[in-house]
C-alpha cells in the first residue's frame, strides 16, 4: 500500500513537471502566436485585395477583347460585301485576296475566343483564394483558443511562422490535385450512359 | 435534333468573370439569346417566369448551389425536362455521381475551351 501511494506520488510529481515544463514552453512562443495571429487577418484581406485585382484585370481584358471580336464582326460583314460586289465586276483576283483577310480574321476570332476561354484561371485564383481565407479564418481561430485558453501575453515581435505558411501552401497543392481532368469527367460519366 | 440558335439560355455563377466567358462562347457558336443569374434561387425565378432552352451552371455559389437547383429543376413538372449542364471545377468523382444521380444532362471541367462546350451542347441536343 505505501509503495502502492510512494509510486503514485512520484507519477503525479513527473505529471506536474511536464505540465510545467509545458507551460513554459507555451509561453515562450507565446509572441510568436500573437504576433501570427494579428497578422493572419491582414494576411486574409491581401489575399482578397489580390482576388478583386485579378478580377477587375480580367474584365478589363474581357472588354477589349469583346471589342475587339465585335469590330471584327463589322470588318468581315463589310468585306463580305466588297467581295459580292467585286465578283459581280468579275474581280476574281481582288475577291479572292479579301476573301484572304476575311481567313485571317476568323484565325484571329478563334485566337479571341480562346483568349477568352484562357481567361476562366481569375474563376479558379478565385476559388482558391476563398479556400485559403477560410483556412486562415480556422488557423486564426485555433489561435486565438490557445491564447484564451493558456492566457498568454501580447507581445508582438516581429515573428514569423514558417510553418503555418507550409501547412497552407501544402493544402493549396492537395486541393489541385484534387481536381479532375476534363477526360476523367468523361470516363465517369460513359460509365452512367452519357455517350 | 440540332440546338436552336434563337433559344434563350441561362448562364448561372456567382462569378461575373465566368457568366461573361460562358456567354461569350455561347455567342461565338450562334446563341445570341443569353440570359444571367448570380445563383440556383436567382436562376429558378428566372426559369419560373420565362422559357429556356437550357441552362449552363455553376457548381459553387452562395444563396442556392447548382446541384440543388438541378434538384429543384427536376423536381418540378413544369422545368424537370430542361437540359442543365454543369460548369465547374469541383470535379471530384463524388461530385460527378451526385450530378448524375441528380439528373445532369451533362458536365464540363473548367478549365474548358469552346470546343468543349460546343461538343456538350451537341450532345445534349442529339
Amino acid at each position: 500500500m505505501h509503495n502502492q501511494e510512494h509510486k503514485l506520488y512520484g507519477e503525479l510529481g513527473a505529471l506536474a513537471r511536464f505540465v510545467d515544463h509545458a507551460m513554459k514552453a507555451i509561453s515562450a512562443i507565446g509572441p510568436q502566436i500573437m504576433s501570427s495571429s494579428t497578422q493572419l487577418p491582414t494576411a486574409a484581406s491581401h489575399l482578397s485585395d489580390l482576388s478583386k485585382m485579378t478580377e477587375d484585370g480580367t474584365l478589363e481584358v474581357m472588354r477589349l477583347t469583346e471589342m475587339i471580336q465585335d469590330n471584327h464582326g463589322k470588318i468581315a460583314k463589310d468585306i463580305s460585301g466588297v467581295v459580292e460586289v467585286l465578283r459581280a465586276m468579275d474581280c476574281a483576283s481582288l475577291a479572292g485576296r479579301l476573301g484572304n483577310v476575311t481567313s485571317v480574321l476568323a484565325q484571329d476570332g478563334k485566337c479571341l475566343t480562346d483568349i477568352m476561354t484562357a481567361l476562366s484561371f481569375q474563376d479558379l485564383v478565385a476559388q482558391r483564394v476563398k479556400k485559403l481565407v477560410a483556412i486562415l479564418d480556422e488557423v486564426q481561430g485555433k489561435l486565438m483558443e490557445l491564447i484564451v485558453v493558456f492566457g498568454l501575453q501580447e507581445s508582438c515581435e516581429a515573428a514569423r511562422d514558417a510553418g503555418t505558411a507550409e501547412h497552407l501552401l501544402k493544402q493549396l497543392e492537395e486541393s489541385k490535385t484534387a481536381a479532375m481532368k476534363q477526360q476523367v469527367a468523361d470516363n465517369i460519366l460513359a460509365q452512367f450512359g452519357f455517350k | 435534333m440540332p440546338a436552336d440558335p434563337n433559344m434563350k439560355i441561362l448562364v448561372v455563377d456567382d462569378m461575373v468573370t465566368m457568366r461573361r466567358i460562358v456567354k461569350n462562347i455561347l455567342k461565338q457558336l450562334g446563341f445570341a439569346n443569353v440570359e444571367e443569374a448570380e445563383n440556383g434561387q436567382e436562376a429558378l425565378q428566372k426559369l419560373q417566369t420565362d422559357r429556356y432552352g437550357f441552362v449552363v451552371s455553376d457548381w459553387n455559389m452562395p444563396v442556392m448551389t447548382g446541384i440543388d437547383m438541378l434538384r429543384a429543376i427536376r423536381a418540378d413538372e413544369k422545368l424537370k425536362t430542361t437540359p442543365v449542364l454543369m460548369v465547374t471545377a469541383e470535379a471530384q468523382q463524388s461530385n460527378l455521381v451526385e450530378a448524375v444521380q441528380a439528373g445532369v444532362s451533362n458536365y464540363i471541367v473548367k478549365p474548358f475551351t469552346a470546343e468543349i462546350l460546343q461538343e456538350k451542347i451537341a450532345k445534349i441536343f442529339k
